[in-house]
């Protein structure tokens, strides 16, 4: 299952990277967001640590979407999800591949936010980077299982990318918010009282996200046509 | 193709499906009774109240080809996709008695990723079957479809034939032992549907059986050992090609 997992991901990355689709158009939505809230801030004046992370963290959901929309399109063109579902691939593989995919192609994007961010927004890392790495590990975690799960759900319908959102957002808001809290603690260098607290929020969101996609991602993926 | 094929046929069992419930295991061993590899009692599908199937009893057996006739709506297509395990009847059994290994499918779509080339399309597929192909087994089976030359290009360059012709190549690197096609002809020249007839006569050779729902039924019924026809949503005939009366059936 895991070999094919990571045939999936292998495949699906290398599409995304060389089409120049979701990916580009998920870093140019990102930047573009980070851009235009730079404008609201007075000259002179600084956005503060709060501010710039849940703008940072809005880019990324807003690239999610997608990313994961470009990841399930992939095996619309040519009806490969019939030729997935007629394979002996697990869907759990399935699953396993696109949410890895989108992981890393969100890690990716995100290397370009971080950077936009201190430049447009002013900010600099003056907290903990290891603290910073593992929240954006286990924020995206959540983000990228969430997603493959929910892609599965949007894939095929004419308003996949309303529909995708509309789901997806309201579910991702306790790892958004835990993401912000930490990061604008990180920028700031003022570390929030209750950072532990939002860390096992997104921990256990996480095993929720996880769970939720492993058991349920077969049911949405199958669906007959 | 002989890679790896015995260890990954131990990740799945034979499939056995009933109506209205989820997939379950069946203890037969392949071979175990004669020669059948896939065998449908019962069938009945629903598409919300309308009744697309009903009562439908055939049987697939190895080295022989069984082709699936009827008019527009008649639930060809409908019944292969039960049999392949991708819909589910509403009623009966589809015993299929190979591992998912070693079935295949090949219909109106192509399987192909337009932005990877034919050898990385096929490397892909292989690999989602437990295969790991050489290279040059690769362009052995490009060779043997006609696309050893653009082995490299991606394969939305292609056309509808030359893609058809790597759908086929996909399922000659399975090495099935029981393989569906619906209307895998559609499309084609003259000279691809006829290197399609004739591989489908070498998988019916290397014991493959085959289901195959046609519209060319008097040029493809030659290939085949048994018909079945569906019409008003039942079974019109079951039983040997050389016997079938096609009567005013022209599809």
């Amino acid at each position: 299952m895991l070999r094919r997992a990571a045939a999936i991901a292998g495949k699906d990355l290398r599409l995304s990277v060389g089409g120049g689709q979701g990916l580009v158009q998920a870093m140019l939505l990102g930047l573009l967001l980070i851009f235009l809230f730079s404008l609201s801030r007075p000259t002179g004046e600084l956005v503060s640590g709060q501010a710039a992370a849940a703008i940072f963290w809005l880019a990324s959901a807003f690239g999610l979407v997608l990313v994961f929309n470009d990841l399930f399109s992939l095996e619309e063109v040519g009806g490969c999800r019939l030729g997935l579902l007629s394979s002996p691939v697990p869907e759990h593989s399935v699953w396993l591949g696109k949410g890895l995919a989108g992981f890393l192609l969100l890690v990716l994007s995100q290397m370009v936010f971080l950077p936009a961010a201190a430049v447009f927004l002013g900010q600099d890392i003056r907290g903990s980077v290891p603290t910073l790495v593992l929240a954006l590990i286990g924020v995206d975690w959540g983000l990228a299982a969430l997603g493959a799960l929910l892609g599965a759900l949007a894939q095929g319908q004419a308003a996949r990318e309303s529909l995708f959102s509309v789901i997806l957002f309201p579910l991702l808001l306790p790892v958004l918010l835990g993401g912000i809290r930490i990061f604008a603690g990180v920028f700031s260098g003022e570390p929030a009282p209750d950072e532990a607290l939002w860390a096992a929020i997104i921990v256990a969101f996480d095993a929720v996200f996880s769970a939720a996609g492993a058991f349920l991602f077969p049911f949405l993926y199958t669906g007959e046509e | 193709m002989t890679s790896s094929a015995s260890a990954h046929e131990m990740d799945r069992p034979p499939r056995k499906t009933s109506g209205g419930g989820e997939p379950v295991r069946t203890h037969m061993g392949d071979g175990e009774r004669g020669d059948v590899r896939v065998e449908v009692r019962g069938v009945g599908k629903f598409f919300g109240s309308k009744l697309v199937l009903r009562g439908v009893d055939c049987a697939a057996l190895a080295g022989e080809a069984l082709l699936v006739v009827g008019g527009n709506g008649a639930g060809k297509t409908t019944l292969l996709k039960i049999m392949a395990g991708l819909a589910r009847p509403s009623a009966g059994v589809v015993d299929v008695r190979v591992p998912p290994e070693a079935c295949a499918y090949l219909g109106h779509a192509t399987f192909q990723y337009p932005r990877l080339s034919a050898v990385a399309n096929l490397t892909f597929w292989a690999r989602m079957y437990g295969l790991a192909p050489s290279r040059a087994e690769l362009e052995a089976v490009l060779e043997r479809v006609g696309l050893a030359r653009v082995a490299g290009e991606p394969a939305g360059t292609f056309s509808r034939g030359m893609a058809q012709r790597l759908n086929l190549a996909r399922v000659f690197l399975i090495g099935p032992r029981l393989v569906f096609l619906d209307e895998p002809g559609t499309g084609l020249d003259p000279a691809s549907q006829e290197l399609l007839r004739r591989e489908i006569n070498g998988l019916k050779a290397s014991g493959a059986a085959v289901v195959w729902v046609s519209h060319h039924l008097s040029a493809d019924l030659p290939f085949a050992e048994k018909v079945l026809h569906l019409r008003d949503a039942g079974v019109a005939y079951f039983g040997p090609a050389a016997e079938f009366d096609a009567g005013g059936l022209t599809c």
